[in-house]
């Protein structure tokens, strides 16, 4: 299979170092203290905040910091099959159907790790090659999303009181990870919760000798490495690291390099959102010419 | 919403005995509602519906399958709801399934009528490739995005924006040459057919506080109801659809009376739901 053409165009037109369009909007749940949606090409997620509040289960409680509790969840029509979600039930025939919005040439991923004839093939490989379960795999995710996002709140100005990060899936097309982060990191900013920086993250990968930024889905299930960074831009480190497959050393350090780029260009675009969002906050309060 | 102070409850209690709500509505008036179609581009159609603070996606999904063995000449149609937590921390888990269940039970029975099919709103017979062999199935997904009372009407109202967004690609059926069962189902990607929406039902649901009913109420008006009955209306004016709510009794020339109320609230929230739902589709051309 042909990643990069000749011209150097990537499957969905794309050059190698180019990311998918990034998209941000603040505040769409009203009810929750924080709120956005985030979308990276055709991956859309919505991240909701609520807190600082009372902590809820006392034995949780810490005294000299936030708990910070978050969880992921897939809507059903995330994926371009339906699957069902009720029972492990994921080995039934193999059904296959055109997106017909998106029109595109996605190849139907049927094999993958000895697990047969999956349904659904907008879902990231991962699922397979672990071979559990989809709480297994959220588990993980709610978990990274919940160190990536504490190690950059203020916890301990909060002390006994929880925040709650709630991201959830429309749209999977690779790269879920880290629009999660992505839309939680402005879910919270718009919640006004205290942060050490704006960590934004994104992956890259490695095929036919090139090193791609930000994959879809059919790049992520190609097999190659997938490197997801995450960053707090300002200080300069890395908060989130992780990589499937393998890689030369020379070359992962190249793909990491160029994760961190997309982290960059990710973080300049929140910040924009930011600052529009709180201009139109400032023109509504009245305070604006 | 919890926590309300007697003060809080008194002075809604008494807005809604006077006619004049909290956010300035009438008894029987809704909030303003906002539909955007073609949200979710991989699936067949799809809707997202914003009646106040509720926000509510609905997504329909056609996949081939075989009719059932009692019913050879229909399709399925099936409908799943899904409470996000980002809607309320509650639904954390496995927290939000007890609310899914109940109003994805309340939708089948408002919108996908009887056992055999009598009063649905999308006839199953018009899913039917092959009788007995294929035919479509329905998977109407729903997710609550955000919540802030009367979800069943903008559920309903939401997969009924969702079907009009529906395209099923047109279907050629050709029979097996020789008796090894492999049919073959032609899958057309270019035609679409649109389904007739028009005799889909709208959900309007009556919750009774003290001594009056509103409609769409919001939650901190459903935290005080005591029951609530919510009836499906389609455009001729037939009950297609009814379910009650909440533990306290009604009386029966009540209920008469409150489907008399929802049947001629429903006119107004059909039109209105329709122009809206034509805007949106409108909306959808314009931009390339």
């Amino acid at each position: 299979m042909e990643y990069v053409n000749p011209e150097g165009l990537r499957l969905d037109g794309r050059r190698p170092m180019e990311m998918r369009q990034l998209r941000a909007e603040i505040g769409v749940v009203s009810r929750a203290d924080g709120s956005a949606s985030f979308e990276m090409g055709n991956t859309k997620v919505i991240a909701a905040v609520y807190g600082p509040r009372e902590v809820q289960n006392r034995s949780q409680q810490m005294n000299d910091q936030a708990l910070v509790r978050c969880e992921y969840s897939m809507a059903n029509f995330s994926t371009g099959d339906r699957r069902r979600k009720t029972k492990g039930d994921r080995t039934g025939g193999g059904k296959r159907t055109v997106i017909p919005a998106l029109n595109c040439s996605y190849l139907v991923v049927q094999k993958m790790e000895g697990i047969q004839s999956t349904n659904g093939y907008w879902m990231d490989k991962k699922t397979y090659s672990i071979g559990v379960g989809f709480s297994g795999r959220s588990t993980e995710i709610s978990l990274v999303i919940r160190q990536t996002m504490e190690a950059c709140i203020l916890t301990h100005l909060m002390p006994r009181s929880q925040i709650d990060i709630y991201v959830q899936v429309l749209q999977a097309d690779g790269g879920t990870r880290s629009a999660c982060i992505n839309a939680a990191t402005l879910a919270l900013a718009d919640a006004g919760i205290p942060m050490r920086d704006l960590v934004t993250s994104c992956s890259a990968g490695y095929l036919n000798s090139t090193p791609l930024l930000d994959l879809n889905y059919l790049e992520d299930s190609a097999g190659g490495a997938d490197v997801t960074v995450g960053i707090l831009p300002k200080l300069d480190k890395v908060t989130l690291l992780q990589m499937d497959a393998k890689l030369p050393m020379d070359i992962f350090e190249n793909v990491m390099q160029l994760a961190v780029e997309g982290c960059k260009a990710v973080e300049s675009h929140i910040r924009e959102i930011l600052l529009e969002n709180a201009q139109t906050l400032v023109i509504r309060q009245g305070y604006g010419s | 919403m919890e926590g309300l102070s007697v003060g809080e409850r008194n002075f809604i209690k008494g807005g809604i005995a006077q006619d004049l709500r909290n956010d300035g509505r009438k008894r029987l008036t809704y909030r303003p509602i906002y539909v955007e179609t073609g949200v979710i581009p991989q699936a067949n159609g799809s809707a997202k519906v914003k009646l106040g603070a509720t926000d509510v996606i609905a997504s329909v999904k056609a996949e081939l399958g075989k009719p059932t063995l009692s019913h050879p000449d229909q399709g399925k149609v099936f409908i799943y709801v899904e409470c996000s937590p980002t809607a309320e921390p509650s639904f954390e888990g496995r927290g939000g399934e007890e609310l899914s269940t109940e109003l994805s039970t309340a939708l089948e029975r408002s919108l996908l009528g009887g056992k055999s099919g009598a009063g649905a709103g999308i006839d199953p017979a018009s899913l039917l490739i092959k009788e007995g062999k294929v035919c479509w199935d329905l998977y109407v997904d729903c997710l609550v995005i955000s919540s802030d009372g009367n979800l069943l009407d903008a559920l309903g109202a939401a997969i009924k924006a969702a079907l009009s967004n529906t395209g099923i690609p047109r279907v050629q059926f050709r029979e097996a040459a020789s008796s090894d069962e492999h049919a073959d189902v032609d899958v057309s990607d270019e035609e679409f057919l649109q389904f007739d929406t028009s005799g889909v039902p709208v959900i309007v649901t009556l919750t009774k506080v003290g001594r009056h009913y509103i409609v769409d109420a919001t939650s901190e008006e459903e935290s005080l109801m005591s029951s609530a009955v919510s009836i499906s209306v389609n455009r001729r004016g037939l009950i297609c659809g009814l379910t009650k709510r909440g533990g306290a009794g009604l009386d029966p020339s009540v209920i008469l009376d409150m489907i008399s109320v929802a049947k001629h609230v429903s006119e107004q929230l059909i039109n209105k739901l329709d122009s809206e739902i034509e805007a949106a589709e409108r909306a959808n051309e314009e931009e390339p």
